[in-house]
């Protein structure tokens, strides 16, 4: 068996979450906050944790948390390279790789994101990439260079655009239900999707995630060390983090079978091997949606339909929970639930695998985590309230 | 931020800006894009930097509405294409004239003229690819 295979847990959780530019907190005050939750959610003292670990150009370095968490000694600090939201799942790993190496025994993964301390995250993200090549095409922004990739995979790879509209919908229904969604009690219009105002296309505001401010925060442990703890387990079962040859920051030059995938072939590939689990396994599916249609192709990749199949599976009724085959993103998503870099929706693998989730999975017991979509650098991590 | 000419491709930037396009291909046949001084194929180091004519066909597209910042130069909306170039394969970002707003096609032949972008007080050099 894989060494991660259900050997360290999440023991915790801590979510703030407001409107853009609405924190009552500067950005390193709020993570403070999450991290106080999460370990007041597993009954463990925070002076205790010993590691951090984060992704995505976190701005807050863990020894300056250290004062106001009261940490004793600090034993690892530590991101997964990458400027966009492909890091999320594979900061997991990270801690867990802390936790099983005995480097570390009490892990936070966090990310925070307020604007008025960190300025915009797409512009963040893009620092990373953006160079003359794409600045003299105008191509400055994530949303254009996933919508260069969504229009390749409708128009040359026969995907219908109407399925992104399925997706963006499951998300909204189940954040309009769920009390800690940005959307919540909100009724979702389609008609207002429909005619919101064009962004680059194919995508139109509403198959944008739009950034909130806050931060959420994970204890991790050893697996033995979580069920001993106050709260339901919730297992690792299995990470994958990176890229395969003919992905990544390659100027638009990727394989021409991997360009408009969100780049989780391998990371796939690899994780189904090493939890021995396999799509048909996965009972619910948190999916990292930057964009409408990088969500679709993520769902693709982790093998849950193809470009033939896809319109018989990414079905509004099919996506939402209890009843639909494959659940997803079921605390809202980055659409609805609200967007603090895709931290979001690893709090709702969480809660859905407690069995505390706004909408329930009946007998939840496997929750895929399919990381940001379409970055250089991608991640993908199966959770489990038992180990199979 | 990556600027012109301070990169391994600083003999495309210097040839687009005096009209024509040069793209780097190694002594074993392939074409290095992005550039490199150092072919992963096959070892080598020596690069050519080789004249292609600006005939390509269309890899994908957007038309951008929203006026991003560093775009400010642009007319609204306008159209970023990647695109094939012509019996190397390699692609290109650029942008694609669009005055009927006619949606492109993938596969579609287009034929490229040697422009600029301003962003930031600076010009880029820049493809400027129209139809047929
Ligand atoms: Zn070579």
């Amino acid at each position: 068996m894989h060494p991660l295979y259900g050997t360290t847990a999440v023991a915790g959780v801590g979510l703030r979450q407001y409107k853009r530019g609405a924190s009552p907190l500067p950005e390193q005050a709020v993570l403070v906050e999450a991290i106080l939750a999460a370990c007041a959610d597993a009954g463990f003292d925070p002076a205790d944790v010993d590691g951090f670990v984060s992704y995505g150009d976190d701005k807050n370095e863990p020894v300056q948390l250290m004062p106001a968490l009261g940490t004793r000694e600090l034993k690892w600090s530590s991101v997964v390279w990458g400027g966009g939201g492909g890091g999320v799942a594979g900061a997991f790993g990270l801690a867990a790789a802390a936790i099983l190496s005995g480097q570390a025994s009490a892990v936070i993964v966090f990310r925070a994101l307020v604007e008025g301390s960190s300025g915009r995250l797409s512009a963040a993200v893009m620092a990373h990439h953006l160079n003359d090549h794409m600045l003299a095409a105008g191509i400055v922004a994530p949303a254009q260079v996933c919508a260069i990739r969504a229009n390749r995979m409708y128009e040359h790879h026969g995907v219908p655009a109407s399925v992104a509209e399925e997706l963006v919908r499951a998300s909204y229904y189940h954040g309009s239900r769920n009390p800690e969604a940005v959307a919540f009690g909100q009724a979702f219009d389609l008609e207002e999707m429909r005619s919101s105002r064009w962004i680059a296309e194919p995508f139109r505001l509403f198959d944008c995630s739009r950034e909130n401010d806050g931060a959420a925060a994970f204890l991790m442990v050893s697996a033995d060390r979580a069920r001993d703890l106050k709260r339901p387990t919730v297992y690792l079962l299995g990470c994958a983090n990176g890229a395969e040859k003919g992905w990544g920051d390659l100027l638009e030059n990727d394989d021409e079978a991997l360009y408009p995938t969100a780049g989780f072939r391998s990371i796939a590939r690899r994780l189904y091997a090493d939890t021995g689990l396999s799509p048909a396994d996965i009972d619910v599916v948190q999916l990292y949606e930057n964009f409408s249609a990088q969500g679709v192709a993520s769902l693709i990749d982790h093998g849950f339909c193809t470009y033939e199949n896809v319109a018989e599976v990414v079905r509004f009724d099919n996506l939402v929970a209890p009843t639909g085959k494959l659940p997803v993103n079921t605390g809202g998503g980055n659409f609805a639930q609200g967007f603090i870099h895709g931290i979001g929706t690893a709090y709702e693998a969480v809660k859905q695998l407690r069995g505390e989730s706004a909408n329930p999975v009946p007998n939840a017991k496997i929750c895929l985590l399919a990381g940001g979509p379409g970055a250089p650098t991608v991640s993908s991590a199966i959770f489990g309230s038992e180990v199979p | 931020m990556m600027h012109a000419n301070d990169g391994a491709d600083a003999p495309y930037w210097n040839g687009l800006a005096e009209g024509r396009l040069l793209l780097p291909r190694c002594r074993c046949g392939d074409w290095l894009w992005p550039a490199a001084n150092h072919c992963a194929a096959c070892g080598g180091e020596e690069i050519a930097w080789v004249d292609r004519p600006m005939r390509a066909t269309i890899f994908s597209w957007t038309r951008t509405w929203h006026r991003f910042g560093l775009t400010e130069s642009l007319d609204l909306p306008f159209v970023s294409i990647v695109a094939t170039i012509d019996d190397c394969g390699i692609r290109l970002l650029g942008r694609l004239d669009d005055p009927d707003q006619l949606d492109p096609v993938i596969g579609e032949a287009i034929a490229g003229r040697s422009g600029a972008t301003r962003v930031e007080g600076r010009d880029i050099p820049t493809i400027i690819w129209s139809r047929g």
